[in-house]
């Protein structure tokens, strides 16, 4: 007989075998089939060594063998499709764990870039805020040199304080205005020219 | 009675890939001074220097832009006004030679019709990484109808002649209105009737 002998000093009889025999085909094991095996064969062998039920034994050894390859299978395909199920949830969770950015990457177009809202050096600023600030330090410059240039001529005496329009005021504030004067026609010109 | 220190304002611009040494030019000409720390210019940025060229007071407002992509519609909006432009590329690096033609495309589309230009092949002191031979700039330069020069801001090698060609090239083109002018040279005013290559 093929029964595992452990199994039967194990389990005993009766109940565990009942068990196997009750259960439902879709859930039954390897192990169940050997127990049946084990009931099953116990019976026969009460039967007595009638030729007949020799032969019939060899038929049922055939039917448990049947039953076993299919039990087999059946439960190796079971558990691939158990492994291949907690795979997938365990994908799905993940997805969603990292679901918000997911997201946002798909919605981009290809000429969108993500900004990385914690990076002190990300991009905030405007093109045009940057043309503005610019330009702004460029007029700025250009306004400085043409004062620098001022108070060099007077400095070097090459423009005489009462040219400028105050005529026979006090020097000093005749020059603040001459330069001032000055420097706003010299800034037009610049200006008109840029 | 506004005293004028100069009695042209000529603005020029300097263009051309990152990093090929156009504020270094510039730093050179303007300051006579040159630095090796790399910093990129932040859109746009300019230099006055004057000169005298014909017994003239020319005050030069040299305009530096960046060379980065991302700051181009800042930069073209400045080629408008520009009289010169100076395009420049590093003899040793290829690919801002191979975009000359991009910049010259750029000057076409933005700047005046009548703007003068000139090509410079920048760092010239560096000939043992040189990998744009001297012939193809001033191919490049010949094929255009443009000047050249080699030049080394490093160095100092013909930078102040690149400047003063390029101002002596506009101010012959430039109308002569002052009653006191002695300019009698307007004949070749058109545009630039020679090509020339100097010696790095």
């Amino acid at each position: 007989m093929e029964e595992p002998p452990v199994r039967e000093e194990e389990e005993g009889d009766g109940e565990m075998d009942e068990g196997a025999l009750g259960k439902s085909p879709f859930q039954l094991t390897t192990e169940d089939v050997y127990d049946i095996s084990y009931v099953v064969g116990r019976e026969l062998m009460a039967l007595g060594s009638d030729p007949r039920v020799t032969q019939l034994q060899f038929k049922i050894v055939r039917v448990l063998e049947m039953l076993e390859a299919l039990v087999d299978k059946g439960s190796l395909a079971a558990e691939e499709l158990r492994m291949e199920r907690d795979n997938l949830r365990q994908e799905v969770e993940g997805l969603r764990r990292r679901g918000p950015p997911a997201q946002g990457e798909v919605n981009l177009g290809p000429d969108k870039m993500v900004v990385d809202l914690t990076d002190p050096n990300r991009p905030r600023f405007t093109l045009q805020e940057l043309r503005d600030v610019l330009q702004e330090r460029n007029k700025l410059k250009s306004q400085l040199i043409v004062v620098q240039e001022e108070l060099q001529g007077y400095k070097s005496g090459l423009i005489a304080p009462r040219e400028g329009p105050g005529g026979r005021r006090r020097n000093d504030t005749v020059v603040t205005r001459a330069c001032n004067a000055n420097s706003d026609k010299e800034e037009k010109t610049i200006m008109k020219k840029l | 009675m506004a005293k004028k220190t100069y009695d042209l304002l000529f603005k020029l611009l300097l263009i051309g890939d990152s990093g090929v040494g156009k504020t270094c030019v510039l730093f050179r000409f303007s300051d006579d001074a040159f630095n090796t720390t790399f910093i990129s210019t932040i859109g746009i940025d300019f230099k006055i220097k004057t000169v005298e060229l014909q017994g003239k007071k020319i005050k030069l407002q040299i305009w530096d832009t960046a060379g980065q992509e991302r700051f181009h519609t800042i930069t073209t909006s400045y080629y408008r006004g520009a009289m010169g432009i100076m395009l420049v590329y590093d003899i040793t690096n290829g690919k801002s030679f191979e975009n000359i033609s991009k910049w010259l495309r750029n000057i076409d589309e933005h700047a005046n019709e009548d703007v003068e230009r000139m090509l410079l092949g920048n760092k010239c002191d560096m000939d043992d990484k040189r990998v744009v031979p001297k012939g193809k700039g001033e191919q490049i330069a010949r094929e255009h109808g443009i000047r050249f020069f080699e030049t080394s801001a490093k160095a100092n090698i013909n930078i102040e002649k690149a400047f003063l060609t390029l101002a002596e090239d506009i101010l012959r083109k430039t109308p002569v209105k002052e009653p006191n002018s002695e300019n009698v040279d307007i004949s070749s005013g058109g545009g630039v009737t020679g090509w020339k290559s100097k010696c790095c």
